[in-house]
């Protein structure tokens, strides 16, 4: 489910926790979808069950996972919800602000830029 | 508790060989029981029960390694009691090692009247008598057993100090315990004294050695790089340096001291003294044992053939030999006369000497791919050979005609042992006599 | 802390004139795993050892379970494992004999996980371990200390001589015994690959001081690479607070530098037309910037 790379930069519960809210905001989660358990999780990719089990309290806090008693972690209900449109520009901010550096870095101007990326919208429909 | 039990079984069965030479050494002990008890008395009565002991001692030879390995490792501060129990497994095998002469004593000791020793157990003042002498004998063995355990670690540790060491631990033992055995001056009481001082001693080093060993460690690199740390070697020739051939005269004295120390103790019988010096001359060739492993690093370096090779390693251990032997057989010429050796006495014992030496050294040179049974047999029979040849010219009469046959088998033998070692060496395979890993921890 | 499972105040040892580790003050709770880097020489064993018994400190305190760590007594021995440098069976003996003689030292001993692992690592309990290869002898110093399910583990290089395949399996055996989050293990290596994995809180030893001691996570994000780009002559005097290191190139700059927070950005444009980018870096990156 999660690709996990330990050796990058970011630390793996950030890892987790981008991952989790870019498919439950995608749909590919749905709510009430069933979370590998930390356990397995941790023994499928060999790291720590701590910073699983972190990156899972982390989500449970943020509503985006409810814990069941017994059971692995599942996606909440309100999830889609509660994944409010600014924390999904969140998600792609890093991106834009790539965008927008090499744009720069290329001499690129800002209006040249905006119609690039309506072209791609465009075509993205078809 | 669990852990002594299992640890002194491992002492005795660790490895297939120590196995076997427990079992044919409790075997041999119940046939002597036997033949003591229900057969007419003879003079070899007693060679089962000695040769049995014997064996059932080197079955339990794994003891001073793994109790090195344990000990010098972070385990015995690790496991739980380790050092103790340790310490309590050895206690338990100095016991265990020396119960088959304890129990065959009483019936050793009416060996010697006319009758059967069944028929005996009906006079109870003698069955009495000769289980005192039992427990008496017991408990030196005991003693004994604890002093050649350490005989035995020192001879572990493969170099000329250690075989030093050995063999001063074998004097002062000679001395002591087997004196009085011979001079019937120990109570039970009395060795029970001594054992309990050795092995408070020894146990409280034992257990303290951790501490001591961290003072000497601090002691030793707050000074460090002030020692060199190998031998002094300045023969010069790179083949001796190599093969640890290159300094006679170390060796020389490691023998010489015991020697003297004894010989101001006073032991006197020529038989001992023989027996004594022919065990110098087993040990002294063991070292060739080491020769295969060595020879790698010479032969790296060299453009000899395994033929030259083997010539070249040859040539260096029989003029290290030599050198000691001829010592030796000085030094056996003056005791002899000392001593009032008779010349029957001296005539075929110096031979013993010679071909004792050389018969181990190249027992020792064909140990090419360590030592395994065949081997292991070859040099247990060599040894009882030479000591069993030692007893008969302490005997009166001696018997002559056997002791020579026996020399000229000796001098055959040697021969034969020369012609096996020659061609090991011309299809030697260093993969297969790595240098233990042992030899690497003791010199940490 | 009394439930720290090991715990040190100002230790130090020093061998003779030579001080090795100097005034590390630490504490570790049950379930961390710890992972302890450093270079050659720069006291990992050292600090193991100190922390088993096996030597005495110089100066300053270390208890383990509560006790002095010299003077552990039997049953918080028994909680204890340990896996050497340099394994230390002993050779004549067979792999079934062994782990059956270190089986005997302690009240419980998890045959069952023993025999699995046996299996799965491909350890034959009838060889000889004269005969073994040093990675075999390696996994069976790993089984010897994992068999009676020790509360704290303490592991110094386990996987040098392992091949990448061992090394994954020993990496999910010691994952599920964490897994409760009641074991602490702490281990040195120089595969900081493996340290990423596992670890979740990193001692760096650095000159006998602990350079860095916190969570990996915190460790990730407070030492990161940042490239600079503004225009001629903005960079060329800049102060970068806490850089390990810093290489100017005209209008480019590159630093490392270490506790970063979000908020230090602010303070380092302070409302210059100054572009950052701030990249993280791999624990391996960080280890050697550290110790440029």
């Amino acid at each position: 489910m999660f690709v996990l790379k330990p050796q990058s930069g970011v630390p793996i519960y950030r890892q987790i926790l981008e991952q989790v809210r870019r498919m439950v905001a995608s749909g590919q989660l749905a709510p009430g979808a069933e979370l590998p358990s930390v356990r397995d999780l941790a023994l499928k990719h060999a790291v720590n069950p701590m910073t699983i089990s972190k990156a899972y309290s982390l989500l449970e806090a943020e509503g985006m996972l409810e814990r069941n008693r017994g059971r692995p972690m599942t996606v909440a209900s309100q999830a889609r919800n509660s994944s409010l449109l600014n924390r999904r520009l969140q998600q792609i901010q890093p991106l834009v602000e790539q965008t927008v550096l090499a744009a720069k870095q290329l001499e690129i101007g800002e209006a040249e830029l905006v119609k690039s990326v309506r072209r791609n919208w465009e075509n993205d429909h078809e | 508790m669990r852990a002594v039990a299992r640890l002194v079984f491992l002492y005795f069965a660790g490895t297939a060989m120590t196995r076997a030479l427990t079992i044919c050494g409790l075997l041999s002990c119940l046939i002597s029981l036997y033949v003591v008890t229900y057969l007419p008395q003879s003079q070899h009565m007693l060679a089962f029960a000695q040769v049995g002991q014997l064996l059932f001692f080197l079955g339990s030879a794994l003891m001073p390694v793994m109790v090195g390995r344990l000990a010098q490792g972070h385990a015995s501060g690790l496991l739980p009691y380790g050092r103790w129990k340790l310490l309590l497994s050895m206690l338990l095998t100095v016991f265990l090692v020396a119960l088959p002469t304890g129990i065959l004593t009483p019936f050793a000791f009416v060996a010697g009247m006319s009758e059967p020793a069944a028929a005996l157990v009906a006079h109870p003042g003698l069955l009495e008598f000769s289980i005192t002498r039992a427990w008496i004998i017991y408990t030196s063995c005991v003693i004994i057993a604890g002093w050649l355990y350490l005989v035995m670690w020192f001879l572990s540790e493969r170099n000329r100090a250690g075989f030093a060491k050995g063999m001063l631990v074998i004097v002062i033992m000679m001395f002591l315990p087997a004196r009085e055995i011979q001079e019937l001056s120990a109570t039970t009481r009395w060795n029970l004294e001594q054992l309990a001082v050795a092995w408070t001693v020894f146990g409280a080093l034992f257990l303290a050695w951790p501490r001591l060993k961290n003072v000497r460690a601090t002691l030793r690199r707050a000074t460090a790089g002030s020692r060199g740390g190998f031998s002094r070697d300045t023969s010069g020739r790179e083949v001796d340096l190599i093969l640890g051939t290159g300094n006679p005269w170390l060796f020389i004295a490691a023998q010489l001291i015991p020697i003297a120390v004894a010989s101001r103790v006073g032991i006197d019988l020529p038989s001992v003294w023989l027996y004594f010096l022919t065990i110098f001359s087993t040990v002294n060739g063991a070292i060739a044992g080491q020769a295969a492993e060595r020879s790698r690093a010479l032969w790296l370096r060299s453009g000899w053939s395994r033929s030259g090779l083997f010539a070249a390693v040859e040539k260096s251990f029989l003029r290290h030999n030599v050198v000691v032997l001829v010592l030796l057989l000085l030094i056996m010429g003056l005791i002899g006369a000392r001593a009032g050796f008779t010349r029957a006495l001296m005539a075929m014992g110096l031979p013993l000497v010679v071909l004792g030496t050389l018969a181990s050294t190249y027992l020792g040179l064909s140990l090419t791919r360590g030592l395994r049974w065949f081997e292991a047999s070859l040099g247990v029979t060599l040894m009882l050979t030479l000591m069993a040849v030692s007893q008969m010219l302490g005997a009166q009469p001696a018997p002559l005609s056997v002791v020579i046959v026996i020399e000229i088998l000796l001098a055959f033998s040697a021969l034969a042992l020369r012609i096996l070692a020659r061609r090991r060496w011309a299809t030697i395979d260093w993969t297969q006599c790595r240098p233990t890993r042992a030899l690497s921890l003791r010199g940490a | 802390m009394n439930d720290a499972t090991v715990q040190a105040a100002h230790l130090s040892k020093s061998f003779g004139a030579k001080r090795v580790l100097d005034d590390l003050t630490f504490a570790v709770a049950p379930g961390d795993v710890i992972g302890v880097l450093g270079k050659n020489g720069a006291g990992k064993t050292t600090l193991l050892e100190l922390m088993l018994g096996f030597t005495p400190p110089s100066a300053g305190d270390i208890r383990v379970f509560g006790h002095s760590s010299e003077r552990l007594p039997g049953d918080a021995k028994s909680r204890v494992g340990f896996v050497p440098q340099q394994d230390e069976l002993i050779d004549q003996l067979t792999v079934a004999d062994q782990l059956r003689l270190i089986a005997s030292f302690y009240p419980h001993w998890d045959a069952e996980l023993i025999d699995r692992l046996c299996t799965e690592w491909g350890v034959n309990p009838k060889a000889r371990v004269k005969s073994m290869s040093v990675g075999e002898r390696q996994k069976l110093s790993i089984l010897l200390a994992f068999g009676h399910r020790p509360d704290l583990l303490v592991l110094d290089e386990p996987v040098a001589s392992l091949d990448p395949m061992a090394r994954r399996q020993f990496l999910e055996q010691l994952v599920e015994a964490s897994a409760d989050g009641r074991r602490t293990v702490i281990f040195s290596s120089h595969i900081v690959s493996d340290i990423e994995r596992l670890a979740n809180r990193i001692w760096i030893l650095k000159d006998g001081r602990l350079d860095w001691q916190g969570d990996l996570d915190s460790l990730k994000e407070s030492i990161v690479r940042l490239h600079l780009r503004a225009a001629d002559g903005v960079l060329a005097n800049l102060e970068v607070p806490g850089a390990l290191s810093v290489r100017r190139d005209g209008s480019f700059t590159t630093a490392v530098v270490r506790d970063w927070t979000p908020g230090s950005l602010e303070s380092l444009t302070a409302g210059r037309a100054i572009d950052v980018q701030v990249e993280s870096l791999a624990l391996e990156e960080i280890f050697l910037e550290l110790h440029r």
